[in-house]
Parts: C-alpha cells; sequence; structure tokens
C-alpha cells in the first residue's frame, strides 16, 4: 500500500478530499480516494512521470519572463484531481451566474445613468479614482447590455467549508485552456477512473464560446467573422490563446493583422485582400486597444477600433472599460449591488473586506495589519500584496505609509485558512493550499458555467500563493455526480 | 487566411524540407566517405558550400573537419540553415499558427525539437550519428504526411505545399551544383573513373533518387543522364521539374497572381532546353546560377503578392471581401 491516509495530516484546514483524520474520504472523493490507496509507490511515480511527459509532448506550457528572456515552461500539474460534489457545484453555479449578472448591470449603468451613484449605494468617489473606468465608454450599450462576456471568478474555501468569492477577474481572465487540458492529462494518466460516468465533463467549454460569441455579431444572420485578438507569441498567455482559435476555428489575429476601413468597419489583411470582422475576442488590455484612444504607443493594437466599435461596427469581447468592476475595492460593493439590481441577497458571500477610504476600517487596518492581507485595487497575479502574519516589520511599515497616502488603492481581508487537497510532492502525499477559479459565460438572455473550474493549487509546503508566474500548479477538477456513482 | 499566417505556412514547409535534405546530405557524405580508397580523401566543406554559409562557419571555426562541419550542419544554433535551426524554427512557427494546423503537427516537432536540444550532440560522432539523421529524415516524412492526412486542403495547404517544393526544386540544384563541381574536376584523372561513379550515384542517393534513377533509366548511371533525370523528370518528386510543375498546378488555386507564374514559367523554360553534354563540359555552374536566381524571383513575387502586409489605405482600394 502507497497511501495510508490515516497518516495524512491536514488538521488545521479543510481538506478537499479528506474529511478527518481518521482518513475517512468525503464522498465526492470516495471512489478516487480508494484507488490511489490501491496504487504502489512505484505505480503512483510511474502515473505522475507519465504526466509529466503527457504534458511535454502536448507541448502545454506557459511563458515566463524572467533572466531578461522569455522562457516557455512546461505546465506544472498535480496528478490527484480535486473533488467537488453536484450538489455543492450546482449552487455556487446559481450564485455565480447571480453575481456576474449583478456586475454586467453595475457596468451598464455606471457608463449610464449611474442610478447606484445617485441611490448613494456605491461612493461617487471610488467611480472618480478608478483607474479601469473609461469615459469612452459613457453612453454606450453593448448588445445584450452585457459587457463583461466572460468572467474568472476566484472561489476558496475557509476552514468552515464556505466557499467565499475572492475576486471577479473581469479584464482578460485566462486559464480555461488549462482546465480542459488538464483533464485530458488526467484522462491519459487514470482512464480506468472515468468508466463510472460520475465525473462530468468539463470539454464543451469552447463550443459554448463560440456560441457567445457568434451571438456578440453585430450582423446577426450571416454566419459571423470572429477573430482572437493575441498580444503575440511572447505573452505569457500565448498558449491559450492558439489553443481557444484552434478549439473554435477562429482565426487568432495580431494587431498588425487588422485595419479600420474609411466606413469604419474593421478587416482583416488576408491572401485574398480585406475580410471583415464582426467579432473580436481580444486578449489584449484596453489601454493597448487602440493607440488612437488609449496609449498612443501601443503596438499591440489597432488603430481606430474604439471608433468602430462605438459605431457598432464590430463587438469586442469584453467589452472595453468591463475593468471597471474588476477593481479590487469595487469588489467589496458587489453584494449590495446584487441587493440593488436584482433585488436579491447573494448566495455565494464575499470574503469580509475593510475598505482603507473608509475611516474607521482604515484604522482597524492599520491597527491590525499584522493579522490581514493587504491588496492593492488594481494589481493582479498576486503582486503588491502584502501578508501581514508572514511580513516582516519592516514590510509592514512601509504598507502602512502606502495606505495613508493613498486610502482609495488598498483594501484588507482577513488572512484565511485556504483548505488544503493532498498532492504528489517528492516527499509522498502531502496538503497543498488551493483556489479554484470558474468562468462565467454572459450573452445577456442566457449564462453559462463551466463545470468546477481550474484549481490552481501552491505547490510549495505552507503556500498560498496560486499563481502559475509565482509557483504555481494546478490539478483537475471533477464535479462528481454522487447520484450516478 | 491571413497574410501573416499564409507566409508562417509556406516557411514552415520551406523548413521541413530544408531539414530533410541537410539530414539526407549529411548521411550520404558520411557514407561516401567509407566508400573512397585509401589515401584519397574528399572534404567536408562542400557540404558547406552547398548551403552556401561558408561565412557563417568560418566565423566560428578554423578548419573544415568533419566534427566541425557535422555540429555545423546538425545542432550549431548559430547556423541559420542547421538542421536544428530549421526544426526550432519550424516549431516556433507551429506555434503560431496553432490554431491552423492539426495538433499532431505541433507534438510531433516539439517532440523532435526536445530531442535535439538534448541529445542531439550526442549523435554527433559517426558511430550514432546515423541514428539521429534518420530519426530527423522519418520526423520529416510523418510530418509531411500528417499535415496531407490531417489538414484541410485549404488555401493554407497550398502555401506549405508551394514552399515545401520551392524549397526541394532549390536544394535539388544546390547538390547537383555543388557535388559535379568535384566530379568535373576529378574527370581529369583517368584513374578516378571507378570513384566518380561512386560520386554520381551519392548524388542520386542525397536526393533518394537512386532506385527511382534505376527504375525509370535502365542504365548505367552516367553523368548527363543523372543531371537528366534530376531535373527534367516529370515523376521523380524530388526532380526540379517535377517540383515546379506541382507549384505550377498549385499557384491557379490561389488568389490570382500573374507575377509568380510569369518567373515559374520562366525557370520551366530554361530547363525545359538544357543540353546536359554540353553543359556537363562547360557552363553548369553558371546555368544552375540562373536557375537559383528564378527560384529567388518566385519566392520575390509570392512575397509581394501574399504575405508582405500592406497599408491599410493601399488595401481598401482592392476588391473587398466580405462572408
Amino acid at each position: 500500500m502507497a497511501i495510508d491516509w490515516s497518516q495524512y495530516r491536514c488538521k488545521g484546514f479543510h481538506d478537499e478530499l479528506i474529511a478527518d483524520a481518521s482518513g475517512e474520504p468525503r464522498p465526492a472523493a470516495q471512489h478516487l480516494v480508494h484507488y490511489l490507496a490501491s496504487l504502489s509507490a512505484a505505480e503512483l511515480a510511474e502515473r505522475r512521470l507519465a504526466a509529466e511527459l503527457a504534458i511535454k509532448v502536448m507541448g502545454i506550457s506557459f511563458t515566463v519572463y524572467s533572466e531578461g528572456r522569455n522562457v516557455d515552461r512546461s505546465w506544472p500539474f498535480d496528478i490527484i484531481p480535486r473533488t467537488l460534489s453536484k450538489a455543492e457545484w450546482t449552487k455556487t453555479e446559481a450564485g455565480l451566474t447571480q453575481r456576474v449578472q449583478a456586475l454586467n448591470h453595475f457596468i451598464q449603468d455606471i457608463y449610464g445613468a449611474q442610478r447606484i451613484v445617485k441611490d448613494g449605494v456605491f461612493p461617487a468617489e471610488l467611480l472618480a479614482e478608478s483607474v479601469n473606468f473609461r469615459p469612452q465608454c459613457i453612453g454606450m450599450r453593448p448588445r445584450g447590455g452585457v459587457w463583461a462576456h466572460i468572467c474568472g471568478s476566484d472561489l476558496v474555501r475557509d476552514l468552515d467549508g464556505t466557499l467565499y468569492v475572492l475576486e471577479d477577474n473581469l479584464r482578460v481572465p485566462s486559464g480555461v485552456s488549462y482546465m480542459v487540458e488538464n483533464r485530458q492529462v488526467t484522462k491519459r494518466v487514470f482512464p480506468e477512473l472515468f468508466q463510472t460516468g460520475a465525473i462530468l465533463p468539463v470539454d464543451d467549454y469552447p463550443a459554448q464560446l463560440y456560441d457567445m460569441l457568434a451571438a456578440m455579431s453585430p450582423r446577426p444572420g450571416d454566419t459571423p467573422s470572429i477573430a482572437l485578438l493575441t498580444p503575440g507569441i511572447y505573452n505569457s498567455a500565448y498558449f491559450e490563446h492558439s489553443w481557444l482559435a484552434q478549439q473554435m476555428g477562429i482565426e487568432l489575429v495580431e494587431g498588425q493583422d487588422l485595419f479600420v476601413g474609411d466606413d469604419n468597419c474593421v478587416y482583416m489583411r488576408t491572401v485574398y485582400g480585406p475580410k471583415r470582422v464582426d467579432v473580436i475576442y481580444r486578449r489584449v488590455d484596453d489601454l493597448f486597444l487602440d493607440p488612437e484612444a488609449f496609449r498612443p504607443d501601443s503596438i499591440l493594437g489597432v488603430p481606430g477600433l474604439m471608433r468602430a466599435w462605438i459605431c457598432g461596427k464590430v463587438a469586442l469581447v469584453n467589452a472595453p472599460g468591463a475593468g471597471v468592476a474588476d477593481d479590487k475595492v469595487v469588489y467589496a460593493f458587489v453584494p449590495k449591488m446584487i441587493k440593488y439590481y436584482l433585488g436579491e441577497e447573494a448566495i455565494l458571500p464575499n470574503v469580509p473586506s475593510y475598505l482603507c477610504m473608509d475611516e474607521s476600517d482604515r484604522a482597524y487596518v492599520l491597527d491590525h495589519l499584522d493579522q490581514l492581507v493587504v491588496k492593492p485595487a488594481n494589481e493582479s497575479g498576486g503582486y503588491g500584496m502584502l501578508i501581514g502574519p508572514r511580513a516582516t516589520k519592516k514590510e509592514r511599515d512601509k504598507f502602512k505609509e502606502l495606505i495613508i497616502a493613498n486610502p482609495r488603492n488598498y483594501m484588507a481581508q482577513p488572512t484565511l485558512s485556504l483548505s488544503t487537497a493532498p498532492t504528489l510532492t517528492d516527499s509522498g502525499i502531502e496538503p497543498r493550499h488551493l483556489d479554484l477559479r470558474p468562468f462565467i459565460l454572459s450573452r445577456g438572455d442566457s449564462t453559462y458555467v463551466t463545470t468546477g473550474g481550474l484549481t490552481r493549487v501552491a505547490m510549495t509546503k505552507g503556500s498560498l500563493v496560486v499563481n502559475s508566474s509565482q509557483g504555481g500548479g494546478a490539478k483537475d477538477t471533477w464535479v462528481v455526480d454522487l447520484e450516478t456513482a | 487566411m491571413l497574410s501573416r499566417v499564409a507566409d508562417n505556412l509556406y516557411w514552415l514547409g520551406r523548413y521541413l524540407a530544408r531539414a530533410e535534405n541537410t539530414a539526407r546530405l549529411v548521411s550520404v557524405h558520411s557514407h561516401l566517405l567509407l566508400d573512397l580508397p585509401r589515401g584519397m580523401t574528399l572534404g567536408w566543406s562542400p557540404l558547406v558550400d552547398i548551403l552556401g554559409a561558408n561565412r557563417t562557419f568560418e566565423d566560428s571555426y578554423d578548419t573544415y573537419s568533419e566534427a566541425n562541419v557535422v555540429r555545423f550542419l546538425i545542432t550549431d544554433a548559430e547556423n541559420g540553415s542547421s538542421i536544428a535551426t530549421s526544426i526550432a524554427r519550424a516549431r516556433e512557427i507551429l506555434r503560431t499558427v496553432r490554431d491552423s494546423t492539426p495538433r499532431e503537427a505541433w507534438e510531433h516537432i516539439n517532440e523532435l525539437h526536445l530531442f535535439l536540444q538534448e541529445r542531439g550532440e550526442k549523435h554527433l560522432p559517426r558511430a550514432l550519428r546515423q541514428e539521429g539523421l534518420d530519426r530527423v529524415i522519418d520526423s520529416m516524412l510523418l510530418m509531411r504526411g500528417l499535415l496531407s492526412a490531417n489538414m484541410n486542403h485549404d488555401v493554407g495547404y497550398h502555401f506549405l505545399q508551394i514552399g515545401l517544393y520551392l524549397e526541394q526544386a532549390d536544394m535539388t540544384t544546390r547538390i547537383i551544383d555543388v557535388r559535379t563541381v568535384d566530379l568535373i574536376q576529378s574527370k581529369a584523372g583517368e584513374e578516378l573513373r571507378p570513384f566518380a561513379h561512386i560520386q554520381w550515384m551519392s548524388v542520386l542517393r542525397s536526393l533518394m533518387a537512386y532506385q527511382a534513377y534505376r527504375r525509370h533509366e535502365k542504365i548505367r548511371v552516367s553523368g548527363p543522364a543523372v543531371l537528366r533525370f534530376l531535373l527534367q523528370n516529370r515523376e521523380f518528386p524530388r526532380s526540379v521539374t517535377f517540383c515546379l510543375n506541382h507549384l505550377s498546378g498549385t499557384l491557379p488555386r490561389l488568389p490570382h497572381n500573374r507575377a509568380s507564374e510569369r518567373s515559374l514559367d520562366r525557370i520551366r523554360a530554361l530547363i525545359q532546353d538544357a543540353n546536359f553534354e554540353r553543359l556537363l563540359e562547360q557552363g553548369l555552374h553558371e546555368w544552375i546560377d540562373e536557375i537559383q536566381v528564378g527560384i529567388g524571383a518566385v519566392h520575390q513575387s509570392l512575397a509581394q503578392s501574399y504575405f508582405q502586409p500592406q497599408s491599410g489605405a493601399a488595401q481598401s482600394q482592392r476588391q473587398l471581401v466580405f462572408g
């Protein structure tokens, strides 16, 4: 016997697979846990090697910038899947749908009548200082009132077993290709486990995404021409860009492949001459989209693209300016938005948050820096954060100054005891912290949520940082239908 | 088909053909050495001459020794036409056109790339060289089969094929050019005759043409007959005429482009009218130069018509294509 689950030590955290100290599995993990225990240490090591090989050969990679050059790294993957029960997932799905609906209402409102500000639910000064607010978008109403067509929300589980929403990524969220590829690798490594049919499939995402993109075309009726705009081969998510384009059968374009004609339509340069583009799934940040409207030095974008969008000749997904709701301070207002726009209580809770712009919250934060995680409003990828309990006094003092100088830009949250799952390490199976990023597609009349999502795991012992740019890895995520098991 | 993607697919074809031909050249040359009489040495510099890479070579190496030339041709990253470089570039391209090529093509070239990076150096010495070269050759054939069997034969595929066949025509003429320079020189000494015969066979072998030649010509290997076969034969896929005919057959499937057709017709006429007995006596090298210039002209006209990004203004004056 390779794995003795009673020796697995996950005390002090909620473990996703193992329910208690005796090593008893949770219902959704039962089949998996017993199966793993039936493998010898050598067999397990063999499967791990097979997974590494599969990843290398399949070329599942991400690009990191290090030592002055871009390096293509193999995707760090743990072969032991993370499980969720279908019952829990159904509720989570409803919560995410509700949340994204409210966020889209909010963005439409902010670029329109700003009712939520006038009604005193959302503070005007927050808007005034938002770096992601785009004045160019005022007065726009994209098809179906959808701005955040694709949302990647990060979920974490605390000690009490509750799933909390940690943040909503509305700009250019990435990771969905790895969600699908993780499943491909797991199927190669543990084909035996998929015979019961209880593990719900994840691979219809590209088809769902295609349908959503097609529904956004300004020329309904025709077969729309859709392109994915990538910053290019040196972007860290390039693998995903080409993967998605390939899966959907749409064109993968760079800025240089597109131009805006005198008729304000967008065209691709093809061997047949210019061809009109209806929908652009852009994986380029707002500020690089159009040198005429935003940063004039951008060579990634397309001059005139914003003009084409404003004239309604092309759909941009996500819409420019959608990032106004992707802000760690705005995040704290999402439960209020749900109440305000939908008249409902939030199904999924936010992590309790202290806004440094609020005087009493700020005083609390400054007094409790050693217990809190402090985040800047607009950074992503885990950069620019202070993890209070692990920081030195010097680091905490530095943040104290930063917060006092610019309170709007900071918020703080209690350090959560992130849940763990068994992970294969060089010294056997050990618990590692993880989170979950599901992806939500909105097309106005309907919403689609991925089955599970991308589980990111902090491969280093005790670490809470799951970002792949900082040593994080991933696991396959199983939503298990216990009724068919 | 995006102009940038068409450009990439065209170059993918060229790199695949280049890597395969270079691997064959090294392989045949290594074998040829084994058949030479004692006391006679055949240098390794002709292989560098074939690729026209002497300057790059001399930047890094002092002598045209076997070890140096073999490293230069197989693994040297500084050499823009080494096998490793061709594979690395083909891989880069497949990465950028992953969406329009079958996934297995990427997986396969990625595997070969990793092999060359990690174990290429170990396969340079004679004992393991053939194994490494065979792997490259087999991989290239597998890639061609895989692309042909699994990819839509759409306009992108045609660009890939154009790259493959244009590079093959180019490599075939280069191989003939350099190999025959030695032959012509050795004609003076009568006693070298049997080895001249061996060398003509090696020209054929470099192009996997020996068996095909034998079947087709049914005569002893002779200079003019070999040249006729490699340049004018319509059935052997590495003959220059076969490659050019393939291009002529493919061009009509692309958006209309008179310039490429014209430059292609010019080379075809040149080859059709050639008298190889006379060229072997005199002027073969200059004649091949002329063909090489013609191949360059075909490349230029393709690049101008399809690949080079035009300004938005210039494009909107052309007919717009919707749908």
